[in-house]
């Protein structure tokens, strides 16, 4: 056989599949990539989700989290990378994936003119439901939502936890194999939050429904996903069950706040990283420092000590289980905060949206 | 929504690619939505009414009694017909880039991107529901004008005409409106399609014939395509059309009982200009829908 010139070696090598394609995922993706100019969305992103997961992308706003979910969903192209859901290309199958997933974005899409049943049945008929189960799947759906005593109300009248149900309901018509959620619960209530997630739960278990959802709530992350990817900056830190997550923190955090500039709290995070049992230390405005430790009991006093003996006056010293929210912390160096919208990414999706 | 799973969930059912069929059924209903919308919102669309009509009041008051020896035209209500249908229409028509950017603000527009249906079919429904809504607006001028006196010398069949050049001028100006909103995303800009209407309608001979013009507005009255689409509706009011008939095995065209042997001057013009017209609009608000749905 003659040899192959090292040149063309290499050109093959590049043409052929930069990845393995697993058919039996539900979402597969490789150095995803999403730049608007010079805004880095999403720098690099790799998946794999089973069927029947339910799995939480948990991140800041801005972090990339949309912008993802946007390029999944085919609404955005990739600037690199590839993507499958459902078996199916991003781009070169683009319909076949819209047609296999539901998806509801983080601002309910609706149109406040048609009525609830209107918006659903159109819903229905441009997922090309056929024609003699629409009116009946519609019944069905608004019952779950709990919106049948509405359904002939136009939207405009619809309160906000009114709408986020349709707008779910309305990813549903089609009974898709795969759902996106991107920030299904931001702005419910609590008893609208929990509705949700035990609805989500009820999909995933009878009907094999894989959730893909993304959230920047720790609660919902820890108590609805089966993985849950930390997205930071446009890339994912850390991924793992919420379990995993966990046991990447030890055990047991002992948070103190001591007094003083920020030169004073890393004398302290230096003093503590001195300690026996004491696995990481970090400082950040809000909590204070804060001392992971697989024993926290034996290292309080250690830390009373120590700080005592550095002259670092010191308050509210408390010891408490590890959470995400410290997985959190340590994957990306800042505490996630709900209510922070500065952070909000100006990147544009096909008519806006944030990243 | 508990029946038992089935084993394998990842696999969608295989959509075979949009047919023409699918296309036009999606349309078919985006444009139901369409003219639901307009219904719920009457009072939008009685602007769309009053104003051609006030336009046309006005006009024939101030101009009638002087426009037979002023540049020979002697029913004047007659000539300014066409102009009203026009202005109606492209009055509705701007109204849909509007509503396009409304549903984008909303995130409704996403929602539909969403759906599989071809994206054709967004546009497709918009100038589909637009043509409807042309055809209504066009219909109450023409009533109006009637009962005001204005005749119609070519009879039903030309009122009949006359609704269907609407209607495809209702078509090609949506067009203008999907365009804007694809570009710009922004209702203000969407509301501007309208403005565009007053130099495609006054760079034409709207208030007197061509032939009064000075020579610089009739240079672009003349390649303005709605001076044709204008003339050939007042053709059809004005000066009747000679229906084809055929005697002693000759294809005959005769208006107001004068046999001719093509049809009066003007109507076949008023079509090229559509087709050019909308060819030209469509095509720009494909483009601007597809550079939007592949947004960088």
């Amino acid at each position: 056989m003659p040899r192959i010139p090292a040149f063309l070696a290499e050109g093959l090598a590049s043409a052929a599949p930069q990845w393995e394609r697993d058919p039996e995922l539900a979402i597969q993706a490789k150095g995803l990539v999403k730049h608007f100019g010079d805004i880095h969305a999403v720098n690099g992103i790799d998946l794999r989700v089973r069927p029947g997961q339910v799995f939480g992308f948990l991140g800041q706003n801005g972090s990339g989290k949309t912008t993802t979910v946007r390029m999944l969903t085919t609404l955005l192209r990739p600037t690199a990378g590839e993507a499958r859901v459902a078996n199916f290309d991003i781009i070169r199958d683009d319909r076949q994936v819209r047609r296999a997933v539901g998806v509801a974005l983080q601002e309910a899409g609706l149109d406040i003119l048609q009525t609830g049943r209107e918006l659903l049945r159109l819903q229905a008929r441009l997922y090309s439901v056929p024609r003699s189960d629409i009116e009946e799947r519609i019944s069905v759906l608004l019952d779950v939502v709990d919106l049948s005593a509405d359904a002939d109300r136009k939207i405009g009248g619809y309160s906000g936890g009114m709408q986020r149900r349709l707008d779910l309901a309305s990813a549903l018509v089609h009974s898709p194999s795969i759902i996106f959620l991107d920030e299904p619960t931001t702005g419910l209530d609590p008893i609208s939050r929990q509705n949700l997630w035990e609805y989500i739960q009820r999909l995933n278990r009878e009907d094999g429904v894989t959730f893909f959802l993304t959230t920047q709530y720790l609660e919902e992350a820890d108590q609805l996903c089966d993985d849950i990817a930390i997205l930071d900056a446009g890339e994912i830190v850390q991924q793992g069950t919420p379990d995993e997550l966990k046991a990447t923190v030890s055990a047991d955090v002992i948070y103190v706040h001591v007094d003083g500039e920020e030169e004073t709290q890393q004398r302290a995070v230096s003093a503590m990283l001195q300690l026996p049992n004491v696995e990481d230390a970090r400082w950040d405005f809000n909590e204070g420092v804060a001392i992971y430790t697989k024993a926290g009991h034996e290292t309080l006093p250690l830390v009373v000590r120590s700080l005592d003996d550095a002259m670092l006056p010191f308050s509210n010293l408390r010891l408490a289980r590890a959470t995400l929210d410290d997985v959190f912390f340590k994957a990306t160096g800042h505490r996630i905060d709900p209510g922070d919208q500065s952070a909000q990414s100006p990147a544009g999706g096909a008519s806006g949206g944030a990243a | 929504m508990s029946a038992a799973a089935p084993p394998d969930r990842v696999m969608a059912p295989v959509a075979p690619d949009a047919g023409v069929f699918d296309v036009l059924l999606h349309a078919r209903y985006l444009a139901g939505r369409a003219i639901r919308e307009s219904l719920r919102q009457p009072g939008v669309e009685v602007t769309n009414i009053f104003i051609p009509l006030f336009f046309l009041a006005v006009s024939t008051g101030a101009i009638a009694n002087f426009s037979g020896r002023g540049f020979g035209v002697e029913n004047y209500l007659a000539f300014q017909l066409p102009v009203a249908v026009l202005q109606a229409v492209a009055g509705s028509s701007a109204a849909s880039g509007i509503a396009i950017v409304l549903d984008m603000e909303r995130g409704y527009f996403d929602k539909l991107l969403l759906t599989p249906a071809s994206r054709w079919s967004l546009i497709i429904g918009r100038v589909w529901a637009d043509a409807i809504r042309a055809v209504f607006f066009a219909g109450i001028m023409l009533i109006a004008a009637l009962l005001a006196g204005s005749g119609m010398a070519s009879g039903v069949l030309g009122v009949v005409v006359i609704l269907i050049i609407a209607g495809l001028f209702g078509g090609a100006y949506s067009g203008i409106g999907i365009f804007i909103a694809m570009r710009t995303g922004n209702a203000q800009a969407a509301q501007a399609g309208f403005l565009l209407f007053f130099p495609l309608l006054f760079m034409a001979p709207a208030f007197a014939p061509l032939e009064v013009f000075d020579d610089w507005l009739k240079w672009i009255a003349t390649v303005n395509p709605v001076t044709y689409i204008m003339e050939g509706m007042r053709g059809l009011v004005i000066d009747g059309y000679g229906w084809p008939v055929v005697e002693n095995g000759q294809l005959m065209f005769g208006a107001d009982g004068e046999p001719l042997t093509k049809p009066a001057p003007g109507l076949h013009w008023a079509f090229v200009s559509l087709a050019g017209f909308s060819a030209f609009t469509l095509t720009i608000a494909a483009l601007a829908l597809r550079a939007r749905t592949r947004a960088d």
